[in-house]
């Protein structure tokens, strides 16, 4: 039985971009860290329906072996330009705080927020 | 067609709305009537009962994407359009780029595809979107405080996200497919399998972080606190309910029946808590929305035909009423330039009259007094269950609302005070008076025999009964500010009560 594979892999890059999201103040690295864990949703994702003996699904292809399944490429692709969006959606506003705060210490950031008045 | 057409037709428009920059205003409000017409056939069509299924792209039903309408979207395309158009006309009069504009027609298109969809993967990509379109709708007005609510509004979701990615990876390893309606067959007989229990934890504990249940939404309070009031309404009643309408999809497919139960106890009585002891106005109403989210995913948790309407018609009523509340509450605090409620109440008499009444027709809604909105539903979740827990969590809830609203009666007194611009007087009337007419419109959920059966008089007085003893509380509660941790809103420990609460909800499926 062979331990290393892309599923043990992806939870536990899922547990250290998790540890990352907690420990870590500084937002570009909480950023870093949900990357981590949404790519290691997508390597799961992936590694659990991958068939390695699988011929291309692509009707000319060479016949004999079993088709591999499309779909969850498919659904990877999508997740991923997801993924992609979000961070870079994240960053532009982890910006506006920079410029603001000058600082990416979430704490800091927070607690000027805190104290500056607001709900 | 139509049912393509809905969420397609908004995506355009967004587009155009950025091109065509003057009559966005216009044009929205015209894309909303026609909007309500392709509802209405929908209606007819659903009324006559032909269920309108269509698989893009022509494949079959087990390859292509599926999206069909069902009673639960039509009610919910129904609510959408009345909240969108209050506040479209809400926002009449004010500069606002077209920008904003854009992202409501995005909202409404995500909006309407998640009410059709029928598919794990396509839930997820719309919920996604959702969640992007609501974070830059937090930002609009580029505070820091709203930067940061939503920056963490995107953090937690986007995890939240990631689980509900790995429970659909686990769901299709075992059956390699994604379609809810083909799952429903396949998953018959292996309720009890260790991989199904993971995989819906992580599903409902995805879907719970965007579905405002206490343990797992802890970016809510900041972030429908902070946004500008038309876009908190929208949050509040509409964005909140799409994630509920996923766990409903989601409840009848796994076994989520204890795990849904317990964690509306805890939403509604923690909410409560902190709804009771919250003086700034807006907050207040945050921490509401959290505690009648208890309300819909105990109907959903029982899954009795009553109780499904019971929630159907709680989360209707619930947005009507929380758009109202927040929409009025922004005016009331635009024009007094006080927050908290203690201040709103000392210059009551510079709120304009129709912000007041709608305040009023609101909290007599949350309420729970006959026959308003809240009234209806409240009575069918009780009437659908006899257990008597369920039932004691219930007046439990009633009443805690009751309490926690009575901090506004001092607001009511009947005094002259400026007129209200019209647009906000519309936007007001257009959610009051569904509410105010709502025990006759609920016919349109009952069969009718049901329906006299669910509202005699017993239950009028037992609203009644539960809103006496509530403003009786009121009076003995101490009034000191008790002190509950804030702690558990900021981003880190949040993660850690989210990850409690994912194992809370394995635990549960277990030994459920």
């Amino acid at each position: 039985m062979n331990f290393i594979n892309g599923v043990t892999i992806a939870i536990v890059l899922f547990g250290i971009g998790l540890l990352g999201l907690i420990l870590r103040r500084d937002l570009v690295i909480k950023l870093l860290s949900l990357g981590l864990v949404n790519g290691s949703v997508i390597l799961c994702l992936v590694s659990l329906n991958a068939q390695p003996d699988g011929v291309p699904p692509i009707v000319r292809g060479p016949g004999g072996a079993p088709y591999v399944d499309p779909l969850p490429q498919a659904l990877v692709l999508s997740a991923i330009v997801i993924n992609f969006a979000i961070l870079a959606l994240a960053l532009v506003f982890v910006m506006l705080l920079v410029e603001r705060y000058h600082t990416t210490d979430s704490q800091r950031i927070e607690h000027e927020i805190e104290e500056e008045e607001g709900p | 067609m139509i049912i393509v057409l809905l969420p397609l037709g908004h995506f355009l428009l967004a587009a155009l709305c950025l091109a065509w920059q003057s009559g966005t205003r216009v044009l929205t409000l015209l894309s909303l009537l026609v909007d309500a017409s392709l509802v209405g056939l929908l209606f007819s069509a659903f009324s006559q009962g032909e269920t309108l299924a269509i698989v893009l792209g022509g494949w079959e039903k087990g390859i292509g994407i599926e999206l069909a309408d069902d009673r639960f979207s039509l009610v919910f395309c129904i609510l959408a359009l009345l909240l969108g158009g209050s506040v479209v006309v809400y926002l009449w009069k004010e500069r606002l780029r077209p920008y904003f504009y854009m992202l409501l027609h995005l909202l409404l298109g995500s909006v309407f595809a998640l009410l059709f969809a029928r598919d794990l993967f396509n839930i997820y990509v719309i919920m996604e979107l959702l969640t992007l379109v609501s974070f830059l709708l937090v930002g609009y007005e580029r505070k820091p405080y709203q930067i940061w609510a939503g920056l963490k509004y995107l953090l937690l979701a986007s995890l939240g996200m990631g689980m509900y990615l790995f429970g659909v990876a686990i769901i299709y390893y075992h059956t390699g497919t994604l379609n809810l309606s083909i799952l429903t067959t396949q998953l018959i007989g292996q309720q009890n399998a260790s991989w199904l229990l993971i995989a819906s934890s992580l599903l409902v504990s995805g879907i719970a972080i965007k579905a405002g249940i206490f343990i797992f939404s802890l970016w809510l309070p900041a972030a429908h606190a902070s946004a500008t009031p038309a876009v908190s309404a929208l949050l509040s009643g509409m964005v909140i309910k799409m994630g509920v309408v996923v766990l409903l999809r989601l409840a009848p497919v796994f076994p989520l029946s204890l795990p849904l139960e317990v964690l509306s106890a805890v939403t509604g009585l923690l909410g409560i808590i902190y709804a009771i002891y919250t003086y700034d106005l807006k907050r207040m109403l945050a921490f509401h929305t959290l505690s009648q989210i208890g309300y819909l995913i105990l109907g959903i948790g029982i899954g009795s035909e009553l109780e499904i309407a019971g929630s159907l018609e709680y989360a209707v009523g619930h947005g009507l009423f929380k758009g109202l509340l927040f929409l009025a509450a922004g005016a009331a605090v635009q024009a007094t330039g006080k927050e908290d409620i203690p201040g709103l109440i000392a210059k009551r008499s510079q709120i304009p009259v129709a912000t007041r009444v709608g305040l009023l027709i609101g909290t007599m809604g949350i309420m729970g007094l006959p026959p308003l909105a809240g009234f209806c539903g409240k009575t069918l979740l009780s009437n659908g269950t006899d257990s008597p827990v369920i039932q004691a969590i219930l007046v439990l809830l009633s009443i805690g609302t009751v309490i926690s609203f009575a901090k506004l009666l001092p607001l009511f007194r009947l005094e002259r005070g400026p007129s209200s611009p019209w647009p906000k007087t519309v936007a007001y009337v257009i959610l009051g008076l569904p509410m105010v007419l709502f025990l006759p419109l609920t016919r349109l959920f009952l069969p009718i025999e049901q329906w006299r059966e669910s509202f005699g008089t017993i239950p009028f007085l037992e609203s009644l009964l539960m809103v006496g003893v509530g403003l009786l509380l009121y009076r003995f509660l101490p009034k000191r500010l008790a002190n509950l941790p804030q702690r558990i809103f900021r981003l880190e420990e949040a993660i850690l009560v989210i990850l409690s609460g994912f194992f809370l909800i394995y635990l549960l499926s277990v030994l459920g």
